[in-house]
């Protein structure tokens, strides 16, 4: 039974204690290499005390309990029974592994960097995690002396992007292999997008319940209605639309540094290396100029909006084309597709939610309210202690409805709850609220016992989703469709 | 439960896009200071106690995005504050420049009385300086505000500056002040003020405690 899971689960989430704790999605982003000694004795002092129970709500425990985005599994001994292995038996996974890593240990540069960060699992065949994530294990064995933590330095820095593109698939009970229901799944897939005229109906109802990571860049681009179904006009819409964002680029690009665009071009150029610092593909200086040219190009033909929605869309992008993942090893070309299809298919996806990023911002303003209403129907009770202390929900959720959750949820959570967005009708504009309503009423409990006003907003800007998979996005998204199904179509229901 | 705190009241950091205000609100409650950083999406809470003058100061900060499509939210925040950092960068002229429009705002949004403070954030990229320190000290003359130059990176003048905007707060309502102090004095009233905390504490039943 559904509710009998989601209560054995939350008993796993931390409670916020009362005390001051980092703000998640604000304040907490990686640690600069250079810095990271400095600072080491400093944070011990800090975090020495309320250690104990202060479960996940460090930075360092943030960044040790999503190290397993960047590796699913890493610390399993099922390690290497994810989905790509499953096929073969072990022993020759764990040689085509090593394998795999002695190539790329000769395709990176910088091999200094890199450490295996674990030791259930022989440490020769332990696949590296991007350099942040490096780091902040270092830190979190530092500061909280986790004896499981093994250190070896002699394995080279692992590609970003082809585990990124894993994170997609992560279950929260540790990647276990492919089910058969998972590959007939699959290949449902892989027979619709190959078909000669994809049945768009019937991929949306296939990728509701998730995109297997294989297929979904070409099931997004579709899903988004930037590819057209029928797969003889595939290249040439996608020749004509590439040919088309880089005329723009040629045709405005250039006007960045006058005056009337300048303000426009600081301040991307300041926001988008704090967009996504935990993932060190943002810090690329070539993925950043990417950035550049296309929130530009958009935010003169629209106005300005959340970056992080950019970032995040062109990187899931990437996944398809990329499997040895260093930006300046990808073809101009196919940086250029990437780019370009990103381009458009955001600018879809954002269409249908312009009025949230308009002149102050009505939609968002309005999803709020909506969503106020809607909790005061469904829980009285949260929406009660919410007004006996004075919270909000401007507060908290105006950041939910402005980043769609992004900055509230793992990334691998947001690729899957994307999967479900694009395949409900009105996903992001619609759907979002409910799903926000689930969200919130998931951490009933916790909310219900915090007593003051500061401890309500701390619980609520910082929400411990770190450890959240699939499993718990499927339960969150369960709940939002049932609460739309019951809400959605009888405004008088949930309207005072 | 034992008495946390005496006083409770609302700072607020404003300023351009990309000063450090979220670093140095970083530094001064947790010591922590990131310098690749991830930006602010509307508002964000921070709190911390401090002690100044014997009072045990709750003090609840509300750190907002620079960014201008966010400043309809953002300056919703205002009317409840009862202290509030201006903050520039020491690197870019542009952001000194607009602490005009800042203050202006601070006219047209927040309660009078409220405390302001300049500050030039950044102070230790020198080599990148475009504000001298002079011109920081006139613009705060001009508008009768105290001025600190800070530096999230190296810790300078963070704790300095908090807590100078605290007791300024504290003196602009020091009749309130010497109510509590009279009666953090006397056990009784002690515990009258731990009874008043297993209150919510929301800004309207809290009068006693706090001042909005």
């Amino acid at each position: 039974m559904a509710a009998e899971n989601s209560k054995q689960f939350w008993k796993r989430s931390a409670k916020l204690p009362g005390s001051i704790q980092p703000v998640y999605g604000a304040q907490h982003p990686p640690l600069d290499p250079r810095l990271t000694k400095n600072f080491i004795k400093e944070r011990s002092k800090v975090n020495a005390i309320p250690l104990k129970n202060k479960k996940a709500s460090s930075f360092h425990e943030f960044a040790r309990n999503t190290s397993d985005a960047w590796d699913i599994g890493d610390d399993e001994e099922e390690d290497f029974s994810s989905p790509s292995f499953q096929t073969l038996n072990s022993k020759v996974a764990l040689a085509t592994a090593a394998q795999v890593l002695e190539n790329h240990s000769k395709l990176r540069l910088k091999p200094e960097r890199s450490q295996s960060t674990t030791s259930d699992v022989p440490a020769s065949y332990k696949v590296i995690k991007s350099s942040s994530d490096a780091q902040l294990s270092r830190n979190s064995s530092d500061t909280c002396l986790r004896n499981t933590l093994h250190k070896q330095q002699s394995l080279p820095l692992r590609p970003i992007i082809p585990l990124v593109a894993r994170i997609s698939d992560q279950n929260a009970s540790g990647a276990p292999p492919m089910t058969v229901r998972e590959k007939t799944r699959l290949e449902k897939f892989r027979q619709l997008l190959s078909s000669h005229n994809t049945d768009l109906d019937e991929l949306r109802k296939c990728s509701w319940p998730g995109v297997p990571r294989e297929v979904r860049p070409v099931t997004w681009r579709l899903l988004s209605g930037y590819l057209p179904a029928n797969t003889e006009r595939r290249k040439l819409t996608l020749q004509r639309k590439r040919e088309e964002y880089f005329g723009f680029i040629e045709q405005y690009y250039d006007s960045r540094n006058e005056e009337h665009h300048q303000d426009t071009y600081r301040q991307i150029h300041i926001d988008i290396p704090r967009t996504n610092p935990l993932i060190p593909l943002f810090q690329q200086p070539l993925v950043q100029e990417i950035f550049e040219r296309i929130l530009f190009i958009w935010a003169i033909r629209h106005p300005a909006s959340g970056e992080d929605l950019w970032t995040f869309f062109t990187f899931c992008f990437t996944e398809e084309d990329v499997e040895n993942f260093d930006v300046t090893n990808l073809s101009q070309d196919m940086l250029r597709s990437i780019e370009a299809d990103s381009f458009w298919c955001m600018s879809k996806l954002l269409d249908g939610i312009q009025d949230n990023y308009t002149f102050a911002q009505p939609g968002i303003q309005k999803k709020v309210k909506a969503l106020e209403e809607l909790v005061s129907r469904i829980d009285e009770q949260v929406h009660n202690h919410f007004r006996r202390y004075e919270v909000e929900y401007l507060q908290f959720a105006f950041r939910w409805m402005n980043n769609l959750l992004m900055r509230e949820l793992p990334l691998r959570c947001t690729i899957r709850l994307w999967d479900t967005y694009q395949s409900e009708p009105e996903g992001f504009s619609h759907f979002h609220l409910y799903v926000c309503a689930a969200f919130l009423i998931k951490w009933r409990k916790e909310i219900l016992d915090e007593e003051d006003f500061q401890g309500l907003l701390m619980l609520l800007q910082n929400l411990p989703t770190i450890h959240w998979g699939n499993e718990e996005i499927g339960l969150l998204l369960a709940e939002a469709y049932r609460l739309k199904y019951m809400f959605a179509d009888a405004p008088n229901h949930y309207r005072r | 439960m034992a008495k946390q705190y005496d006083v409770l009241f609302r700072l607020l950091l404003i300023g351009d896009s990309g000063v450090g205000k979220t670093c140095l609100l970083c530094r001064f409650t947790d010591n922590e200071f990131h310098s690749s950083h991830i930006s602010t999406i509307g508002v964000d809470f921070k709190m911390k106690t401090i002690e100044v003058d014997g009072i045990k100061v709750r003090i609840q900060i509300w750190d907002t995005a620079g960014q201008e499509r966010y400043q309809t939210i953002t300056k919703q925040y205002y009317r409840r504050a009862q202290g509030i950092f201006l903050v520039y960068d020491i690197s870019s002229e542009r952001s000194y420049q607009h602490i005009m429009k800042w203050v202006s705002d601070v006219d047209e949004y927040a309660p009078e009385g409220v405390q302001k403070i300049l500050i030039g954030n950044k102070a230790d990229e020198e080599q990148k300086r475009q504000v001298g320190r002079e011109q920081g000290q006139q613009l705060a003359k001009e508008y009768g505000m105290d001025f600190y130059e800070t530096s999230a990176c190296t810790n300078l003048n963070i704790k300095e500056s908090f807590t100078r905007l605290t007791e300024l707060v504290l003196q602009a309502h020091r009749k309130e002040l010497d109510g509590v102090r009279t009666r953090a004095s006397n056990e009784m009233a002690l515990a009258e003020l731990e009874e008043d905390e297993s209150k919510p504490e929301g800004p309207a039943n809290s009068s006693k405690t706090c001042w909005c």
